[in-house]
This record gives structure tokens, C-alpha cells and sequence, in this order.
């Protein structure tokens, strides 16, 4: 077991010798001690330091390691796991202040910017100029460091991949301060271990990401969102795989049940999308976008995609053409977890992904071991790449009675998650919430693994101990 | 010819808008560069002291059209007496408040007089190559602004948006002639193709962050539930709409509908007021786009500052009621 | 129940953005969309169509590129769609944008051999944003006129119009044939289906040019037949300001922050 030290006034002095930018005590705003999910805990960091630049950090983390205090690092905040919460105190260094973007190669299309940019910051720069940042998790005011540090996937995953397939080189400040790159901008390479790969969805245990540069594609010329309705879920979901047998490859494919639609539309107050259909109500969507490089490919698309919803039971085929339309249909869905939030007490997230041949029997599994152990489930999610979205909901339990059946819940729907040939986080990580999962998930080799890594990374063991692989 | 600066003073019952008087008072610094009287157009039923005022706030004289046809606004009576004032009078320039009705009629005026009306301004004056109104209006949804002209056609026209110009110190002394009208124009009824059937108030249930010019808002800062009321009384005299950031709406101290921010809503009123917010990105991503903002708060390194027009560095708990309080003087 | 619908395709305002170097509008990237209040005209005819019967035409003037939201209509209720372009009618102000519609109205009436009940028009294009288009189309058309209409109800002689005024609504009894200016429906513009998107992909956007339009003086379209100019446009300053009020007192802080408010007209 590692021993960290807590700071004193001597090591808060070295810090401020090498930064503007220190709080501590009661200038620490109390958001620092939790993510987005505070349900899996919140610590208070003991100082906290805003860096503006790479040397900023690799000053402090020098500092740092020659201390032994633990060091957590921390974008926006915007995390689902737990990853960013210092629960082991110490030092959390903000690199949201470095937000800076640092300009395009448009020879090599790729982007640099600081790991502070804000998701949305960049993909809106982007547009601008007729290009495409791919990667579309659902928090647009995520910053790009803690994207790559979990692997965020997101909507567009399906059809660009996720943000793994778009940095091409990232600088990395190490434990100790040291100052290094991984990667290059080259589209493929052969030489040596990949360390780029290690770190993306390492969750600051490995380094502290300064700046990256992302791979970026010409943005489609033209797009369409089409809702898809279904007299139930088990039918929709069904008709997912049809489309890539048809060679069909849509940006993004959501699946969607009525009751998290009507939440959502209560939440922004606004009905979005159709209830009803030729007199019969529609219990099931498909929310997909189509893209192409021109609109009569689209046009294309859209004849092509319609001919094979029909063949597969849909109910209709409703096309949003408009861009508030189409921001309109999209703007609920990304509203699904406030939604969720805002009217449920008690609330916890499985995030699994499975084969995605399989979703349409696992979801009925899913919500009926719900019903067993008295849980309200609602699920939604990336019926295009497997990855689901599952709420175990509760308005009625105690705080106790609502952990243990979540645990248990959790347990059984992993289990059967990995059974089915998947993995038990689909893009939200692993953080602090779903360490026990980890080891059950992928066996006790393949953690000791990754927990040897980091010790050569980290000997000190002080980035951001006690997650991913760290067990205590 | 006419160079006369005509002012439609718009009435309710009787009562007349401020905005007519505004625009007189907008028209001043005109006229006297160009040597114009003011005129006064005042229009409705029993409409004789709103004239009166008109006067007393600084126009040189006024035309009234005072019948039971003007009592309640319809576009074709309207529309028909305005014109044959404008017919047999000839003025310069003419201009309404871009309310409701004044956008209602004033196309269909400047229509029928096959002029030229610049809708909407935010400012008026001279341009200097052409000696002609300059008027001044956002577009783009105020992301451009234009100045234009009407360089031939007569009168020029124009709607001016309510609240941008301030109404002067009435001045009972003043004196000018009043001349009523209303006999030398007879509305057929049979003109008059719309009929009003009813009024219906709405109390606004719904909080509409969206369209609100003002808007107050509250972050962690405030402290407590207890104090929200700080805020609604500054709201109430700045005629403006609470708000606040997550922290406030997540501790439920207020209903998430009035949530500023990435997961709340995006405004972008003339006035932001942000109080104890700290200005963390989330938020301002949702009010950024906002004319003015002016922040308290008693944190100097606060990052609201950073995006603020003004700042004030202090407690808000003493300075936001002092706010109020002076700003209730002011309107007295 | 005739209806004409009136349209403009605009960029989208929203996603418009100013360039800090040049200070200028970026237009790069930003779509151009059916003017949204338009798109709500559009739903209150369709709904009206489905309610009384009749036909509703979408037009638009502008150029060729227009045809692809008038196209957009035809897959959301509207039957015939037709587009007003020419270069002579290009730099219309207001007055002569009502002039040239005014006369593609009444020449489209000749070839469907129509009349319409009804004109509705969106409450204001937001690039424009000055809302005296329908009421100038009204004006030549010598018809009545209802803006600012939430809701619209019909008989044989006239309609019912809700109308958004401030502090609530009126209802009101206009006479038709009349024109409306719409502000936004109860329920969203309706998808497209895929069945009414094949419907109106096999339907034409007519186009009528100045030669078609042979009745229109063209003294009286662009430039020529615009009243109004622009003289000179340019951004509004974004800068933030960051004028941090000093003070001793709170009451100096206050009396500061007024005088402020006062100064700019802020409030």
C-alpha cells in the first residue's frame, strides 16, 4: 500500500514558487470534490492549481512527486465514474484554463489544441470551416483532455468511431515532470509499443494530457435525421443490423422508448416527436442521422434507408429536413439523463456494451430483473454500436435499500453483459465507480497487467490513485 | 415643402404610450439641426390631455383624431386617416413606436404613400452626406447592425423599438397649438374589415427566459433559499426575469426551468445581472451571448469577471438591496 | 380553404457568429434554413388544409437556390410550390418585395385557376427582422390583414384569428380574402414522411421570372423601385468592457452602478 503525504506550508509555498494560479482552503469552490455522478463519492482536494500551460504542470507535478502527494487531474468536471474526485485528497490540477486552440494542418488534417478546449468549442470551430471533428459525446462542455483520457464515444460513434480513432499525438507530463510526446501525425505506424493508445482512456493514472492533436474529416455536405417509430423496442432494435446489411452506414443510430421521450418532453416542456401514428401509438424509436457528400447521395440514402425500416415493420418513416428539426430531435435526446435526473430521487447508470446482435435480448432481461429487485429501469442508447444506457431508477426506497438493490442489480447485469461477449463501460470509464466490475469483468491477469504498467509510469503511484486498476 | 418631424403618439383608452413621448424626445437633437417643428399625432378616444402632454414633453404641436372609430385599434381606420393627414399635410419625417399596432399600420402606410419605413431602430440621426434621417437597426438577429436612409420618397418613415430613448422633463409651461381633425375624416364602417371579438390577459405561467431583456440571476452565491427575494425585488423594479445557475437550481432554491447554462437555458437579454455566480463555463455558456453583463460577487478572481461589462466586487447582500432600493427611487 | 404561403430561406441567424479579427459575419458553414417562422406558417396552413379542404402553394422570391426550401414545403403540406426569381428583382427593400409578391399572387391565381382565402406570412425573416413585408403585401393586394397570429380558424367569408398582443391575445374577425402574419403554431411543423417526400419529389418548382411576370413595372423592383438604402453596416461591439466599479461604500458602489445605467440607457 502506497503512503502519500499531505501537504504542508513549506510544499503549498514550493507550489506557489511555480504557479499563479493556487487555491486552497476556502477559496476551493466546493465543485472540485465531485464529478457528474456524485452518487459515487465526493472528496474535497486539499489545493487545487488552475494551470495555463504544459510547464505550469510539469512544474507542479515535479513538486509533487518529490512530496509524495497525490495528484488528480480534472477538465470540466463533466465525468460519469468518478474519475476526477481526489479521494485520496491531495492536489487537483484544473487544466481547463489551457483552452486554447492551437491551429489546423489542413495538409494533414489534423487539429492541435491544449487538452482544455472544450468539446463543443472545437467542434463548432470546425464547422466553420467546412470540417469535422467525428467524435460526439453526449457533454458538449467536456474538455478534449478528459474525452481522450476516457475514450469518449458518443452518438456518431457508430459511423466515425470514437475518439480513440482520432488522436494522432498527444504531450504527455509524466509523474516525476518530465515533458513527453507520444504519436505523430501519421496515419499509421509500426513502431513500437503504442503508448499514444495506453494513455487514451487511462484516466489521468498514467500521465497528464497537455495537448493533443486530432485527426479532423471535411464535414458532410449534407445531413437528415429520420424517427423511426416501432410498436415496440424488440422490433426496432431488430432492424438495426439490416441497415449495415444493406450498406447502409448512418452517423449515428439511437434507440429510444416512449417513456423516457415523454420524461424528456415534461423536462424542456415541448413535444418533439410524433406519438401516435396512422391511430396506433408508438412505444419504440430509432433516432438516426444520415449523411452525405451531397444531397442527391442523401437523397439516395434516405430512399434506401426507408425501403428497409419499411421491410422491417416500421411504423413510418419521419424525416426532419429543417435544421431546428433537426436540432429539435437531437436536443431531446441529448436531454435524456437531465431529464432523468431532474425527476428521479434516486439514480444510478450501467453504461454496459454488448455485441450488438444482442441488445434486443438483453434489454427485456434487463428490465425484467429491474421489476425483480423493484428498480424503475430506463434505458436508451447507441443501438448502431451496442452501447446502452441503463437507469435504475427510484422515487420510493431509502438511500440503503436503494444501494443494495442497485448493487445487486449491477451485479447480475454485468455478469450477463460479459456473458454476452461485452464489456462492462461502453465510454463513460471505469473511474472509481466500477473498479469491482473491472476485475470481474476481464479477470485478475489482465488487471495486474494494467496495474504493472502504471507502476512503471508512476512508481510513486500518486496519479490519481485508487481508480482504473489501482486496488487499495 | 413640409419639414415637419411627425410623432405618432400611440393610446390605450385614453392613455398614451410612453414610447410617443420617447420619440419626441428622440426627435429633438433632429430638429434642431434642421430647424423642424414637432408634431404630435395623437390618435384614440378622449385623447385630448395626451395631446396636451405631448406637448408639455416637448412637441411643438399636435394633430388629434379624437371618436369613438379610434377608440379601439383597427389597421384599416387607422391606416386611412393617418394617410390623408399625411396627404394633406405633407410631412418630412415620421416615425411610431415599433409596438404591436405601430408595426401593424406602418408598413401598410408607408405602402400606401409608396414610401420608404425602416423597421425596428435602435437610433436615429443625421446622415451627413445626404442630410437625410439616418436610421439605425439590428439584423441578423443583432448580429449586424444598418444604417439607412430614404434619401428620395416622402415622409420618412420609421418604427423605433419602445425603451430606447428616455421621455424628457415634462414642462407644464409649454405652449402649442392643437388642431383637431377628426371632423374632416369620415371611416366607413364598411372599411373596416376586422373586428375585435376579445382581449384575454395571459398571467405569464411559463418562465420565458428566452425573450426577457432583463434578466437577474442568482448563483451559490446568495446562500440560502432565504434570499432569493433579493433577487425578485431587484427582477420587479428592473422590470426583469429571475434566473439562476445550477448550484441554485440543483439545491432546489429555485425551479430548474429558470436554470441559465449548458444544461439550462441559453439567453441573451440586453442585461445580464449575475449575482454570487462564479462564472464557471457551464454557465456562461448560456448567457455569453447577453448585451451587458454585470456581475457581483465577492470573490475578485471570480471568472465572471472576466466576460462581465461591469463589475462590482463585494457582498451582494448588501449591495443588490441598495441597487433596488435606489433604482425604485429613480423611477418616482 | 385556398391558402398562399409566402417563405424566404435565410441563414440561420443563430449559428451565425462574428469573425474578431475582421469583424465581420462569418457566413462559412452556417446553413441556410426556411425563415422559422415561415415553417410555422406553412404548419398553420397545412393544418388548415386538412381541417377545410383546399389547396396550399408555397411561394418564395429569391434565387435558384430557394427552390430547395420551397421543395422542403411540398413534403410538409403544401401542393404546388413556386419560385419568384430574376435579377432585376434582386436588392428589393421591403416596399418593392410587397410590390413584385403582390403581382406573382394574383399572376399564380390566373394559373391554378384559383382564388386564395387566405396569405400567410411568417411574423418577420430573421435577416431582415422587419415584419412589413405581409402587411405591405396586404396593402397592394388592397386586402385585409391579421399579424402576429397564434391560431387561425375559417368560415366561408372569414376567419378567426388569434393574435399575440402584448400582456395576452386578442381574437379578432377579419374579413377574407386576407393576409396573416404568423408568429408560431400550437404543436411543431410537421416531419416529412418518406411517402410525402416521394409525393413531392415528383411535383415541379415553378419559376416565374420577370418575363412571366410580365404585368410588373420593374421601375418598381430592385433598387430602383427601393425607397430605402443601407448607407453602412457593421458589427455591434462584443468587447466585454471588464469595468470593475470602485468604492469605499456601498452606497458609492451603488450610486457608480446607477449612474452607469442611467448613462448607456441599459435599463
Amino acid at each position: 500500500m502506497e503512503s502519500y503525504n499531505t501537504l504542508n506550508q513549506e510544499i503549498i509555498d514550493e507550489l506557489r514558487a511555480v504557479s499563479d494560479h493556487v487555491l486552497v482552503g476556502s477559496a476551493i469552490n466546493p465543485d472540485y470534490a465531485k464529478d457528474e455522478m456524485p452518487i459515487y463519492g465526493t472528496h474535497m482536494p486539499d489545493l487545487v492549481v488552475q494551470a495555463y500551460s504544459t510547464q505550469e504542470v510539469s512544474d507542479v507535478m515535479k513538486v509533487c512527486y518529490k512530496h509524495s502527494i497525490p495528484v488528480t487531474a480534472r477538465g470540466a468536471g463533466t465525468g460519469l465514474a468518478g474519475g476526477a474526485v481526489p479521494i485520496f485528497g491531495g492536489v487537483i490540477l484544473d487544466i481547463s484554463p489551457m483552452n486554447h486552440v492551437l491551429g489546423y494542418d489542413l495538409e494533414n488534417f489534423v487539429v492541435n489544441v491544449e487538452a482544455g478546449v472544450l468539446l463543443k468549442d472545437l467542434q463548432d470551430d470546425c464547422i466553420t470551416k467546412g470540417l469535422m471533428y467525428p467524435p460526439d459525446p453526449g457533454m458538449k462542455y467536456a474538455c478534449l483532455g478528459g474525452n481522450v483520457a476516457t475514450n469518449a464515444g458518443g452518438m456518431r460513434a457508430v459511423k466515425y468511431g470514437t475518439t480513440r480513432d482520432y488522436v494522432r499525438a498527444m504531450t504527455v507530463v509524466l509523474a516525476n515532470g518530465e515533458i513527453t510526446h507520444f504519436g505523430a501525425t501519421v496515419s499509421k505506424t509500426s513502431s513500437g509499443y503504442s503508448l499514444l493508445n495506453l494513455m487514451i482512456g487511462s484516466e489521468g493514472t498514467l500521465g497528464i494530457i497537455t495537448e493533443l492533436t486530432l485527426k479532423i474529416i471535411p464535414a458532410p455536405k449534407a445531413t437528415a435525421s429520420i424517427i423511426v417509430p416501432f410498436k415496440d423496442l424488440k422490433t426496432a432494435l431488430s432492424a438495426v443490423p439490416k441497415f449495415k446489411m444493406a450498406h447502409l452506414d448512418p452517423q449515428a443510430i439511437e434507440f429510444m422508448e416512449t417513456d423516457i421521450v415523454d420524461m424528456t418532453e415534461r423536462f424542456i416542456g415541448r413535444s418533439v416527436f410524433p406519438k401516435q401514428c396512422n391511430g396506433e401509438d408508438i412505444h419504440s424509436y430509432l433516432l438516426i442521422t444520415l449523411d452525405g457528400s451531397s444531397d442527391e447521395d442523401l437523397d439516395e440514402q434516405i430512399d434506401q434507408f426507408s425501403k428497409v425500416c419499411f421491410d422491417n415493420q416500421a411504423m413510418e418513416v419521419f424525416i426532419a429536413e429543417t435544421p431546428s428539426q433537426i436540432s429539435n430531435a437531437w436536443a431531446a435526446r441529448s436531454a435524456f439523463y437531465e431529464a432523468i435526473t431532474d425527476e428521479i430521487k434516486m439514480l444510478d447508470e450501467c453504461d454496459v456494451v454488448i455485441p450488438v446482435n444482442k441488445i434486443a435480448e438483453f434489454i427485456p432481461f434487463v428490465n425484467e430483473i429491474g421489476a425483480e429487485l423493484g428498480l424503475d429501469i430506463t434505458c436508451y442508447g447507441h443501438a448502431g454500436d451496442g452501447n446502452i444506457h441503463i437507469y435504475q431508477c427510484s422515487n420510493t426506497m431509502s438511500p440503503e435499500e436503494f444501494e443494495e438493490c442497485n448493487n445487486k442489480f449491477f451485479d447480475v447485469i454485468y455478469a450477463k453483459a460479459v456473458e454476452y461477449g461485452g464489456e462492462v463501460s461502453g465510454e463513460h470509464g471505469i473511474g472509481n465507480a466500477k473498479m469491482k466490475y473491472l476485475e470481474e469483468s476481464i479477470g485478475k491477469t489482465n488487471v495486474d497487467l494494467m496495474e504493472g504498467i502504471k507502476r512503471v509510469f508512476d512508481p510513486k503511484m500518486i496519479l490519481n490513485p485508487g481508480k482504473v486498476c489501482h486496488r487499495l | 415643402m413640409n419639414t415637419d418631424i411627425w410623432i405618432y403618439i400611440e393610446t390605450e383608452n385614453g392613455k398614451a404610450l410612453n414610447v410617443g413621448y420617447e420619440l419626441i424626445n428622440a426627435a429633438r437633437p433632429i430638429a434642431a439641426q434642421k430647424n423642424s417643428k414637432i408634431v404630435a399625432l395623437v390618435v384614440g378616444k378622449n385623447i385630448l390631455k395626451a395631446a396636451q402632454d405631448a406637448i408639455g414633453y416637448g412637441a411643438d404641436s399636435a394633430i388629434i383624431l379624437d371618436a369613438d372609430v379610434y377608440a379601439s385599434y383597427s389597421t384599416d381606420a387607422y391606416a386611412e386617416a393617418i394617410t390623408y393627414l399625411i396627404n394633406k399635410y405633407d410631412p418630412e419625417t415620421m416615425m411610431f413606436g415599433a409596438t404591436t399596432n405601430g408595426r401593424d399600420m406602418a408598413p401598410r402606410i408607408a405602402c400606401r404613400v409608396s414610401t420608404g419605413l425602416t423597421a425596428d431602430c435602435t437610433d436615429i440621426g443625421i446622415d451627413e452626406a445626404s442630410g437625410c434621417v439616418r436610421w439605425t437597426r439590428p439584423t441578423f438577429g443583432g448580429n449586424l447592425m444598418a444604417d439607412i436612409i430614404c434619401p428620395e420618397r416622402r415622409p420618412q418613415m420609421g418604427t423605433v423599438r419602445p425603451g430606447v430613448f428616455r421621455k424628457a422633463e415634462f414642462d407644464p409651461s409649454r405652449k402649442g397649438n392643437i388642431v383637431d381633425e377628426t371632423a374632416n375624416i369620415h371611416i366607413d364602417p364598411e372599411h373596416i374589415r376586422t373586428k375585435l371579438l376579445e382581449h384575454v390577459d395571459v398571467v405569464a405561467e411559463a418562465v420565458n427566459l428566452e425573450d426577457a431583456d432583463v434578466i437577474v440571476a442568482g448563483g451559490r452565491g446568495i446562500g440560502s433559499v432565504d434570499n432569493i427575494h433579493l433577487l425578485e425585488e431587484l427582477a420587479e423594479v428592473t422590470g426583469g426575469t429571475v434566473a439562476c445557475s445550477r448550484p441554485v437550481a440543483e439545491a432546489g432554491w429555485m425551479n430548474h426551468n429558470r436554470q441559465v447554462g449548458q444544461s439550462g437555458k441559453t439567453v441573451s437579454p440586453s442585461v445580464y445581472f449575475a449575482i454570487g455566480i462564479s462564472g464557471a463555463v457551464q454557465h456562461t455558456a448560456g448567457m455569453q451571448g447577453s448585451g451587458t453583463i454585470i456581475a457581483i460577487n465577492s470573490d475578485p478572481e471570480a471568472p465572471i469577471f472576466d466576460i462581465a461589462d461591469y463589475g462590482i466586487v463585494g457582498d451582494l447582500n448588501a449591495i443588490v438591496p441598495a441597487l433596488t432600493k435606489k433604482l425604485k427611487e429613480r423611477k418616482m | 380553404m385556398n391558402i398562399c404561403v409566402c417563405i424566404k430561406q435565410v441563414p440561420d441567424t443563430n449559428r451565425i457568429k462574428i469573425d474578431p479579427v475582421t469583424n465581420t459575419l462569418v457566413r462559412k458553414g452556417v446553413p441556410s434554413i426556411i425563415n422559422p417562422f415561415d415553417t410555422y406558417a406553412v404548419e398553420m396552413a397545412a393544418k388548415l388544409k386538412e381541417e377545410c379542404g383546399g389547396k396550399v402553394v408555397v411561394i418564395s422570391m429569391g434565387p435558384a437556390q430557394a427552390s430547395k426550401a420551397l421543395r422542403v414545403c411540398l413534403s410538409v403540406g403544401a401542393d404546388e410550390a413556386y419560385l419568384i426569381s430574376d435579377r432585376a428583382f434582386g436588392g428589393s427593400d421591403t416596399l418593392a418585395t410587397g410590390y413584385i409578391l403582390a403581382g406573382a399572387i394574383k399572376k399564380i391565381e390566373e394559373l391554378e385557376e384559383l382564388k386564395f382565402d387566405l396569405i400567410f406570412c411568417g411574423k418577420q425573416a430573421i435577416d431582415g427582422d422587419t415584419a412589413q413585408v405581409g402587411p405591405q403585401i396586404a396593402e397592394q393586394l388592397g386586402l385585409a390583414q391579421a399579424t402576429y397570429a397564434l391560431d387561425v380558424s375559417c368560415t366561408n367569408d372569414h376567419a378567426i384569428v388569434k393574435r399575440e398582443v402584448d400582456g395576452g391575445y386578442d381574437t379578432v374577425l377579419v374579413q377574407t380574402p386576407a393576409v396573416v402574419t404568423v408568429v408560431h403554431t400550437d404543436q411543431m411543423p410537421r416531419y416529412a414522411t418518406y411517402s410525402t417526400r416521394c409525393e413531392a419529389k415528383k411535383k415541379q418548382v415553378h419559376v416565374l421570372s420577370s418575363a412571366e411576370l410580365s404585368e410588373l413595372d420593374l421601375a418598381q423592383c430592385g433598387l430602383s423601385g427601393s425607397p430605402t438604402r443601407v448607407v453602412n453596416t457593421y458589427t455591434p461591439s462584443v468587447q466585454k468592457l471588464g469595468i470593475m466599479i470602485e468604492g469605499s461604500s456601498t452606497t458609492e458602489l451603488v450610486d457608480k452602478l446607477v449612474g452607469i445605467l442611467d448613462d448607456k440607457r441599459l435599463l
